[in-house]
């Protein structure tokens, strides 16, 4: 179908939720209160590596207003975690039992009637601790003698990844440039606005509900069962409104089990908000990494091997960090053809906050590496970095061997898009630069680590006989405009309009199961399932009509704008409203229903599809500060065929700035193990003050394995920013940043090494 | 001229495609080959990890040459 011919997809629609949130309406788990509800605390691990020696409750326990404590020895002793197919990746207790691997790590929990009194509590609690030798720094940590963080597993390494196809040795013999070098990317914690929080009840009949504040409703739902014994279908999870994820609300947390396990003690409902230093200090964080790589090109430009090699810092347990490890080596190759490529990639224990998925879930370091380095081997060829883009980029139905195949791509006509626009925008001032990365990203990932039994993506469509539509997905909104998107998509395949659907989401006894909101994933593969249960719904309201029109065979009949007609002949036809009145008489005065579902079969281990793009950053670096100001970011991107406008631009606009505070200023600094600027006046996340003019380019794109040829366009955009910012700086100033993140004082030290060495040969000399 | 991994069998063309085949594979019958052959496992992988070109991996490349039993260069 043509895309005119829509009647909503495509259209600019405000959030179906955006009334209720900007009016103050929304509820948020925060929000949350219950009659009868105790307020939660976490006792936490002030050491970074201890044995728990003794832990005593009892003057807590004393204290006038205190429930209950509870520790390990309360628990069934199992591990969390979300591998669930690698049970020794399984790793985390999340109440210590007999020693702690962080600063943060939970020794205890206990209830209280007030906020206060939980908090004073928390005081009370004597824990005895045996100090152990801790370990930092990755590269640190697989020292012989170096601390065991965890007893299986033989010097720290956690978990090992290769990716290999062609022959880079060989094939390296055979180039005629090669470069290898060395980077370093820095974490970055996710800074949702909303902590982590649950509130929790249980009742006598034995049944558990949480209200969270989570990306998957039904992976907290699993994991919860697994933890505590109950049923799956016990046990019901209820997402309200959710204020930020970013990739840190995708596994159970703290809040969430420590609320339900005080809640089945004590058969009342109790509430747990983390603080904002534990929000820094005792949740997730993005991936630290440290790469070795050697890019072999010839002469001409053409990129023939890449040998990449990466050590990454995984802090106390294993998280999602096993698959931030993948997919930096598979993204490392990207978004360029090479016939030759390796990968290795180390996940070590360290004794800090462990890292996990964060926007981009591994993808943003290899662009920032990948994207660097493209840069440096323009220069020392002597080729326009664009060009040398050009010449390597993938292309429709491009196969990565063993990996993927990337059906539609579109970054041809995006990096030309970029270069039309560097051009026009012509000379820079001095001291300025403009910097391009072209990335691609994935649309929902091939990853079954939790081992479900079910189809990743499930919705059902139910037609009253008013004509209104419900809607019940798993699908888990975030703040991302998912919500907004799946209704549209059910509204065009019924052809009925956006006021006709109502949504039913984030609730686990009524919702069919979605995987949630993490890689990209609700457009395409949400999408997909909604498109078919409304379609599943739309035929049986196609069989009442073509009854009722008794057109010639020859003649399909369409539904637009609610309006059942023949598609060839949209002046023939009869009310949707009529035809649903007539279809719910047939069938006995059931209600029409459909049924959707999608799982990717047969597409490659990453991903069913891929977008593409490229960014170009324009900066201007202060020489006395080093600081950087960004002046304007110019995105060309492809998306498939863009479902909401709007909710494509504030993806994009979000997604960008994250990545440039991620870039410029965001640094987890930590003593010990302790983090230092555990809140948002010290950890310096980019203000409105500090963003610059954004244009978005959209370049026309069709994703034949996604609704309607649409794609991932939410998460994407976290991946460019960081290569295009380092590569503008070295294009204004000189400097090649290669360590994140590029802060003033690193650009500072940088331009005065440039000046001392220029010093240090005398142009009279060198002319002699 | 292939080379077979002595545990699974599946063959390869370099002695250095084993090994690294044997510790992308990391299963416990994997790494227990690896560790009855006087070398650790974990200590190769790390000397790969921390040290420069392929030690790690050209230390058991030697071991799966010959650990071929005489049946190298005839498999395949």
């Amino acid at each position: 179908m043509s895309k005119s011919n829509y009647s909503v997809i495509g259209k600019r629609v405000g959030n179906v939720d955006g009334v209720e949130k900007v009016t103050g309406g929304a509820k948020y788990t925060v929000d949350m209160v219950l009659p009868n509800m105790l307020h939660g605390k976490i006792l936490r691990s002030p050491h970074p590596h201890a044995r728990i020696l003794n832990i005593d409750t009892r003057r807590a326990e004393q204290l006038p207003g205190v429930k209950i404590v509870l520790t390990a020895k309360d628990t069934l002793g199992r591990k969390n975690g979300i591998w669930r197919n690698f049970r020794d990746l399984c790793d985390e207790e999340i109440l210590c039992r007999e020693k702690v691997r962080y600063v943060g790590d939970a020794v205890a929990a206990l209830a209280a009637t007030d906020l206060e009194t939980a908090e004073k509590a928390l005081d009370l609690i004597d824990v005895e601790y045996e100090l152990l030798p801790a370990a930092f720094d990755p590269l640190d940590a697989l020292h012989d003698g170096m601390p065991h963080i965890h007893e299986d597993f033989e010097r720290n390494m956690n978990v090992y990844r290769q990716i290999e196809w062609g022959d880079v040795e060989e094939a390296f013999s055979q180039c005629d440039h090669i470069r290898e070098d060395t980077f370093y990317c820095s974490s970055q914690a996710h800074g949702c606005l909303e902590p982590h929080c649950a509130l929790a009840s249980f009742s006598h009949d034995g049944k558990l509900t949480v209200w969270t504040s989570t990306q998957s409703a039904y992976y907290t739902q699993l994991l919860l069962s697994d933890m505590t014994g109950l049923r799956e279908g016990d046990i019901k999870v209820i997402k309200p409104h959710v204020g930020g994820g970013f990739g840190s609300k995708l596994s159970l947390d703290s809040a969430q089990y420590c609320a339900a396990l005080l809640s089945m003690k004590l058969t009342r409902p109790v509430k747990i908000v983390l603080t904002r230093a534990e929000e820094f200090g005792a949740t997730k964080r993005r991936t630290a990494i440290h790469y070795k790589v050697k890019l072999g090109a010839m002469k001409d430009g053409t990129l023939v091997a890449r040998k990449v090699q990466a050590i990454t810092e995984g802090g106390a347990y294993t998280a999602m960090g096993g698959t931030a490890l993948y997919l930096t080596g598979f993204f490392s190759s990207f978004p360029y053809k090479f016939d030759h490529y390796q990968y290795d990639g180390f996940r070590v224990y360290t004794n800090n906050e462990t890292a996990s998925a964060c926007r981009g879930f591994g993808a943003p370091q290899a662009n920032f590496v990948s994207e660097s380095q493209i840069d440096m081997m323009a220069e020392d060829l002597g080729i326009d970095p664009i060009e040398l883009r050009i010449k390597n980029a993938i292309t429709p139905n491009h196969e990565i061997p063993g990996q993927a195949t990337i059906r539609s791509c579109e970054l041809r006509q995006c990096l030309e898009a970029i270069d039309k626009w560097i051009k026009e925008r012509g000379p820079l001032p001095p001291n300025h630069g403009i910097g391009v990365s072209a990335y691609g990203f994935m649309s929902g990932g091939i990853f079954n680590w939790i081992d479900t039994p079910y189809a990743f993506s499930s919705a059902l469509v139910k037609i009253n006989v008013d004509g209104k539509v419900d809607l019940f997905i798993g699908a888990n909104e975030i703040g991302q405009g998912s919500n907004t998107t799946l209704s549209m998509i059910c509204a065009e395949e019924l052809g009925v309009r956006l006021e006709d659907i109502t949504l039913h989401t984030g609730d686990t006894s009524v919702c069919p199961v979605d995987l949630g909101a993490w890689g990209s994933r609700q457009t395409l593969m949400s999408g997909n399932a909604v498109k078919m249960a409304a379609l599943e719904a739309k035929k049986q309201l196609l069989e009442v009509a073509f009854h009722t029109l008794k057109p010639n065979v020859v003649y399909d009949l369409d539904i637009k704008d609610r309006r059942v007609h023949l598609a060839e002949r949209p002046r023939r036809g009869i009310s949707y409203f009529d035809v649903v009145k007539d279809a719910i008489r047939g069938k006995e005065g059931q209600a029409i229903i459909g049924r959707g579902h999608y799982t990717p079969h047969g597409k490659g281990m990453i991903s069913p599809a891929y977008s593409f793009g490229v960014q170009a950053v324009e900066v201007k670096v202060d020489r006395q500060t080093g600081k950087v100001e960004l002046k304007k970011i110019v995105t060309a991107h492809e998306c498939g065929q863009v479902i909401n406008p709007i909710g494509l631009e504030g993806q994009v606009e979000g997604a960008s700035v994250m990545a440039a505070g991620w870039a410029l200023t965001e640094e987890l600094k930590s003593r010990n193990g302790k983090i230092l600027n555990g809140d948002f006046r010290d950890y310096k996340m980019l203000l409105a003050e500090d963003v610059p003019e954004m244009i978005l380019i959209e370049v026309d794109s069709y994703e034949p394995e996604g609704p309607y040829g649409a794609k991932e366009a939410g998460e994407g955009l976290t991946v460019p920013g960081a290569g295009a910012i380092a590569n503008a700086v070295y294009n204004a100033v000189g400097v090649r940043i290669t360590q994140m993140p590029l802060s003033a004082e690193k650009i500072l030290q940088a331009l005065e090494e440039k000046k001392r060495t220029q010093k240090e040969v005398d142009p009279f000399e060198a002319v002699a | 001229m292939y080379l077979k991994c002595p545990v699974c069998k599946k063959e390869w063309n370099a002695s250095l495609k084993v090994a690294r085949h044997i510790f992308g594979n990391g299963d416990k019958a994997h790494r227990a080959w690896v560790n009855s052959q006087g070398v650790s496992f974990t200590d190769l992988l790390i000397r790969q990890a921390t040290g420069s070109g392929n030690q790690g991996f050209m230390v058991l490349a030697k071991i799966v040459e010959s650990s071929q039993d005489g049946t190298s260069g005839v498999a395949g």
